[in-house]
């Protein structure tokens, strides 16, 4: 099945269909998604903004990070669940649209980036790690994060 | 126990500073929240009526298809494309009524002043202008939303629970000052944009009453409890003041959120007609005979 047909599936779909009938269902589900994203802000700029050495600078990062944890993965969670629903009532739309292709290469690596290199990065919790590599891993995560936030944004708009 | 000696003894010196930041965020409200959270739900669950033909001034339908996500009719979603085809027709249509005779008209036309200025036109009709404003609107939301929450999470003590709580106020809170302001200056170039609709716009309503509201809820916490924080920074459950405070906060911030993401549909729109006779009056709408 190629990757049209399978937008185009999505499309069809019973859920699809059932949110694009409904006047309301796609408004609610975005403005979910919307406090979503907010929430995974707030669960990533907690991390990075410690990294930066602009946040919570007297707390160990490798415990930040643990309690921003599952916050980051509920909301992201919540973000995917809901932007699901989203994507299946104009699937179509998102083919052929720029932005729809850049958030999803953002999302992919911003997702690979957060927990591979830097959750090393965490975990090393500032054991033979400079701090400008920290930094680096910040602004690359906070980055790549706000490349998810505006693609998404830019989505809605024609 | 060590531990938390050891916290205590770090963050005492610093912690008066910070006023005007803490002023900004958290504390506690009224039962109007819980009234106007209801009448909100109301408003979303109540069907609407019947669509009237859509009457907007043509200058105005540029910048109105970004907004107008739904028509009842299909339940379609209008985008450019669809707008393309029959809209700008019956918006030649319309007749100009002057909105000024409505209930507190002096407002309404200050604001369609505002709305025929040539700096809204033209942020309205740019190609990227306004849609490059509200990203920023959203990326903001990131940084004062989020981190305002993971604020009240930890006075709810959900997250960060050995760190205390004057050294999260410390370090979190000046970002959300900065967030609140980017998006207050964001927020009120959108408005430029659009402000007859929007200052006529129910949920834009809710929203700004809403935000009065969690100011307070700011004030009353930090001219309060916060004051005491002292006695209570290092507890990883805070005094009931403080966890009163940080839930409202979040029920005032999420319901400002979705309230603000609301304003794009036109559901209650004055240009729609015929609505309930209490939306066009929350929405100071006078409806003109040729509407029913």
């Amino acid at each position: 099945m190629s990757l049209l047909a399978l937008f185009q599936w999505c499309e069809q779909s019973g859920i699809g269909d059932t949110i694009r009938r409904s006047s309301w269902l796609f408004p609610v589900i975005e403005a979910v998604h919307l406090l979503g994203l907010g929430l995974i802000g707030g669960a990533v700029l907690v991390v990075d903004l410690r990294l930066l050495d602009l946040g919570l600078r007297r707390y160990s990062v490798a415990r930040l990070a643990r309690d921003a944890q599952p916050w980051l993965i509920g909301s992201l969670g919540l973000m995917i669940a809901t932007g699901g629903l989203l994507f299946m009532s104009e699937a179509i739309k998102c083919y052929y649209h720029g932005a729809f292709w850049f958030k999803m290469a953002s999302l992919f690596l911003a997702i690979v980036f957060t927990f591979t290199i830097q959750r090393k990065v965490i975990m090393a919790d500032g054991v033979g790690v400079s701090p400008r590599w920290s930094k680096v891993v910040a602004l690359v995560s906070v980055a790549l994060w706000s490349g998810v936030g505006i693609g998404g944004r830019w989505i809605g708009f024609s | 126990m060590a531990a938390r000696e050891r916290a205590v003894a770090i963050c005492r010196p610093e912690i008066t500073e910070l006023k005007i930041a803490d002023f900004l965020m958290q504390a506690r409200g009224t039962s109007l929240l819980a009234l106007l959270v209801l009448l909100l739900c109301f408003l979303v669950i109540a069907p609407t009526q019947a669509s009237a033909p859509m009457v907007q001034r043509s200058d105005e339908l540029a910048r109105q298809v970004h907004l107008i996500s739904s028509d009842t009719a299909g339940g379609k979603w209008a985008r450019l494309a669809h707008f393309g085809e029959g809209a700008p027709i019956e918006a030649s249509l319309l007749q100009d009524e002057s909105p000024a005779t409505a209930p507190g008209g002096s407002l309404l036309a200050f604001f369609q002043r505002m709305g025929d200025s040539s700096w809204s036109t033209g942020l309205h009709e740019s190609r990227y202008a306004y849609d490059l404003i509200e990203s920023v609107h959203v990326w903001a939301l990131c940084l004062f939303f989020g981190l305002a929450v993971m604020f009240d999470f930890r006075l709810l003590n959900r997250t960060m629970r050995s760190v205390p709580v004057s050294e999260v106020a410390r370090r979190l809170l000046p970002w959300t000052v900065v967030g609140f302001v980017v998006m207050v200056i964001s927020g009120t170039l959108l408005f430029s944009a659009i402000p007859l609709r929007s200052y006529q716009n129910i949920f834009f309503r809710t929203k700004m009453i809403m935000l009065l509201l969690a100011g307070l809820n700011v004030w009353i916490f930090h001219s309060g409890v916060y004051r005491r924080v002292a006695s209570w920074d290092v507890n990883t459950v805070p005094p009931r003041a403080a966890r009163v405070a940080g839930t409202l906060s979040l029920v005032l911030w999420v319901c400002i959120v979705l309230s603000g993401r609301m304003i794009a549909y036109n559901w209650f729109d004055c240009d729609r007609q015929p609505q309930r006779p209490i939306v066009n009056f929350l929405t100071s709408c006078v409806p003109t005979a040729s509407e029913h």
